[in-house]
């Protein structure tokens, strides 16, 4: 893997090696799919992405810290994944193209500010981890999978589940182009084995 | 002190700073002193901040200023963290603190700065620096001058009555719908930038 531009992003902690195997992060040993956190990384550059805020998960982690690790797109973490999309949105005012990157469940805590956005036509990009039917082996993930897709769906959000690693570039792309043409916010989902070693520790 | 009197006066410094306002009835003073293109009013209570922050970070060229509450800013308080995580310059934070949910219904519900909770602390607490709590009008001008003048971001939180309530409450208007807002905002806000879009 190339590294580009590696310069220190605000608020980052030290930058990770760039690594030709799998990134791992946490206790649990999780192991990414390479090829998809870099078909994330590759369909936000050629969406034009360039604000990015996160509250960091354990689905999600190696694309925030891919996007930290290369440096070209502005990176933030939020307290709050509903601060985080409003904070997105309010990038999004002021002519940045913002990604918003979360866990399921910080959509069930975002429906107000999803849907101010909607009303207010100030829409964001949002990639969420897990998703209501595949992969979802945790009892704790149990709340998680009940909000994200409900919540979406009864705000009229249009979504994307992930089955594919080879789909994640263009469906990002796809998805910004609806962002900005219809101004509304756009979800994509992404199930563990999207996104995870298959038979790794998830 | 009256919230009115520090509104107007921060709208006559304001110059072109993009605003975001809570709910209620600090909209309608800073509306009537000047509308202006790069304003939010009436974000729903706990994303004034937030938004304000995303602004601030999107474009640090520009002032971006937060109109809070006591109640809206308790709702969301987590946000102090993450401006102190990231420090921008151009954020100026006002609270104006009523001790009251003065807008909803009564108007007589108490915050809970009434029983202690104290607003310039907790941003403290949070990380911030450049903070004050003023008790009366001249305090309050000083602060905001200064802080249209140095670097953020900056917390103010205004100590204010309730005298700006309205005894009877007829309809209010501002000069633009919340469905047009974003689409003033992000026009206003790319021909000022000059962005392609």
């Amino acid at each position: 893997m190339q590294v580009r531009n590696r310069r220190k992003v605000v608020g980052a902690s030290k930058a990770r090696s760039s690594r030709t195997t799998a990134l791992s992060t946490g206790k649990a040993g999780v192991r990414y799919r390479q090829e998809a956190l870099e078909s994330f990384y590759d369909g936000f550059k050629a969406a034009g992405i360039d604000f990015a805020v996160f509250l960091p998960d354990s689905m999600l982690d190696g694309v925030e810290q891919l996007i930290l690790e290369r440096g070209d797109i502005e990176a933030y973490q939020c307290s709050r994944e509903d601060e985080g999309i409003a904070m997105a949105m309010g990038a999004f005012l002021v002519g940045k193209r913002p990604v918003a990157l979360m866990e399921g469940s910080g959509i069930g805590m975002s429906a107000l500010i999803l849907a101010r956005g909607i009303v207010q036509k100030t829409p964001t990009m949002l990639i969420i981890g897990h998703n209501s039917t595949l992969g979802e082996r945790y009892d704790y993930h149990g709340a998680t999978r009940l909000v994200a897709e409900p919540v979406l769906r009864a705000l009229s959000i249009p979504y994307h589940v992930l089955y594919d690693p080879a789909h994640i570039r263009n469906v990002v792309i796809e998805a910004q182009a609806t962002v900005e043409g219809q101004r509304l916010p756009f979800g994509i989902l992404v199930p563990s084995h999207v996104i995870r070693e298959i038979g790794e520790s998830r | 002190m009256n919230r009115t009197d520090v509104l107007r006066y921060i709208a006559g410094l304001r110059n072109g700073a993009a605003m975001i306002i809570s709910p209620g009835l600090a909209n309608y003073p800073i509306a009537e002193a000047k509308d202006e293109p790069l304003t939010i009013y009436n974000m729903d209570m706990p994303y004034t901040t937030p938004m304000a922050l995303g602004i601030a970070l999107g474009w640090p060229e520009r002032k971006v200023i937060s109109i809070e509450g006591d109640g809206s800013l308790l709702a969301g308080p987590g946000v102090l963290s993450t401006v102190a995580r990231y420090q921008p310059k151009n954020l100026l934070m006002f609270v104006f603190d009523n001790g009251a949910y003065l807008t909803t219904g009564s108007g007589k519900a108490p915050t809970a700065t009434v029983f202690g909770t104290d607003i310039e602390q907790l941003g403290r607490a949070a990380g911030l620096t450049n903070t004050r709590t003023v008790h009366d009008l001249d305090a309050a001008t000083k602060a905001v001058k200064a802080a249209f003048i140095e670097p953020g971001p900056w917390l103010i939180v205004a100590k204010v009555d309730k005298q700006d309530r309205p005894a009877e409450r007829g309809p209010h208007t501002l000069p633009m719908y919340v469905y047009e807002a974003g689409l003033v905002f992000h026009r206003a806000a790319l021909q000022e930038r000059s962005v392609k879009k």
